[in-house]
């Protein structure tokens, strides 16, 4: 069901068939808003099972890439790829890769005129076309996960920032993505309310869930990351396993901003 | 008797007050028909606006220029009178439909505004869990859109029940011209169209009330 948009032409189903594939690829990205050049001829893979952070001074392009790759963001030039399969700006085809691309946003962006749950089930129901109570069910399994079953059916105007987000995960996860996609997920947060996002993820890389993310956590990035990516004005400027990252980065620029960001006793 | 100073006889408002009550029910029932009718074309007209198609977004918007820049009775005599070589409408029809074409523009712009103001956030969330753009728009964005219209409903609703005196002109038996025939057969126009304008009163007055309460009854998703 799910190839049947893209295999009308030999090329593409080419395309289709390699097992060794990265789980997700962009080839070549750029994006322009008007004149500013703000993704520069980017290209980064994600393996299945990889968690993969990215860290960079605001205004590097680092959330618009994630946006992006799940065409929040639109740009004709550079290619995107999912297992292999070349990812098109046409609404069909979208709807259903969306589904496989979970988004948590730095907002929460929860749907106010739904309970918690309701919440979590609204995409089991309209998109997949789940019985009610059967979504119910999962939706509830999913709260419990991130710690929220108590919460069921209060309107998110009730929860706090931390909760709203967990809330969000679960929303994400009910689709049964093959890839979370995190913008900024706890930069909307008061810090005492960070860890409990935090744990929720982690827990979800502690699973095996391929993760990109985006974020300002440090912590994070050292502990979870299988590998951090340093954008810096458009470009990859530098990519490496936490270790390398944080305690021999290459560049100049990435130490500068690494200095700003991390607590003065971090080496 | 103080009441004599008056040149007016106030006594024969209470006394004549219930002679308009089914005049009264006309107001209601094409007030009530045209906002209905204003409505649906206005949620056709915003949605047809906020469309990315180009014509169908200059046929709304076409609409809305024409509508909101002439008078509701300019309408009323073009769908009364103006249609007879083609059509001949009733005067009640005439009236629920120049009613609600005139207001299917202003409520037009009312659910324009209020789709617009939701956070792009929210068909954001939507479109990233694969929902398609029209289900998004009839799931997530219009509920909340609705909610944030009620007030400036409300507003538009009360003024279709004033401008519903327009239809005396074409014979509509509904409490404008219940005061004119009253006036005319007794010579007190004061005291009758004293009537007519507490009646009004009286029906706003119950609308805005009704509308209050809507209003409260949606904030149950809201904290503040």
């Amino acid at each position: 069901m799910t190839d049947t948009n893209t295999q009308k032409k030999p090329i593409k189903k080419k395309e289709t068939i390699d097992p060794n594939a990265p789980f997700l690829r962009i080839e070549k990205l750029n994006k322009f808003y008007g004149d500013l050049h703000v993704l520069k001829n980017i290209s980064l893979s994600v393996k299945k099972g990889e968690v993969v952070v990215i860290i960079g001074a605001s205004g590097s392009g680092k959330s618009t890439l994630l946006r992006c790759v799940n065409f929040l963001e639109k740009t004709k030039n550079g290619k995107i790829y999912i297992e292999g399969k070349r990812i098109r700006n046409q609404e069909k085809q979208l709807n259903k890769v969306r589904q496989e691309l979970g988004m948590v946003f730095q907002h929460f962006n929860l749907f106010p005129h739904m309970t918690v749950v309701q919440n979590v089930m609204e995409g089991l129901v309209q998109v997949k076309g789940l019985h009610k109570e059967k979504a119910r069910e999962r939706a509830l399994d999913l709260l419990e996960q991130v710690g929220l079953s108590d919460k069921a059916e209060i309107y998110p105007s009730m929860l706090s920032g931390g909760q709203k987000q967990r809330v969000a995960i679960a929303r994400a996860l009910a689709m049964d993505p093959k890839i979370m996609l995190f913008d900024e997920p706890t930069s909307a947060l008061d810090p005492e309310l960070v860890g409990e996002v935090l744990t929720v993820m982690t827990d979800l890389a502690k699973q095996g869930m391929t993760m990109l993310v985006v974020t300002h956590e440090m912590w994070f990035a050292k502990e979870v990351a299988d590998r951090v990516i340093f954008m810096d004005d458009g470009i990859i400027l530098e990519e490496a396993p936490p270790e390398k990252m944080f305690s021999a980065p290459e560049h100049e620029r990435t130490l500068e901003f690494l200095k700003q960001v991390l607590p003065p006793q971090s080496d | 008797m103080p009441m004599n100073i008056l040149p007016w006889d106030l006594g024969a408002i209470p006394s004549r007050f219930f002679l308009f009550g089914e005049a009264a029910w006309y107001t209601v029932q094409i007030t009530g028909l045209g906002v209905l009718l204003g409505l649906v074309i206005g949620l056709l007209v915003a949605l047809g606006r906020l469309s990315t198609n180009k014509p169908l977004s200059a046929v709304a918007r076409a609409y809305i220029f024409l509508i909101r820049g002439t008078p509701l009775l300019v309408q009323l005599f073009i769908v009364y009178y103006g249609l007879t070589s083609v059509v001949t409408i009733a005067p009640i029809p005439s009236a629920v439909i120049a009613l609600g074409v005139h207001n299917g523009a202003y409520i037009a712009e009312i659910f324009r505004g209020s789709i617009q103001s939701i956070h792009y956030g929210q068909m954001e969330a939507a479109r990233s869990l694969g929902m398609p753009k029209g289900k998004a728009m009839r799931r997530i964005i219009l509920p909340q859109a609705f909610k944030r219209a009620v007030p400036s409903l409300g507003n538009q609703l009360i003024i279709a029940l004033k401008d519903s005196s327009l239809a005396s002109t074409i014979a509509v038996p509904e409490l404008m011209l219940r005061g004119r025939q009253m006036g005319s057969s007794t010579f007190m126009y004061m005291e009758m169209f004293v009537i007519v304008g507490i009646w009004y009163l009286l029906m706003t007055s119950v609308l805005s009330y009704v509308i209050h309460r809507i209003e409260t009854r949606l904030k149950v998703s809201d904290r503040d």
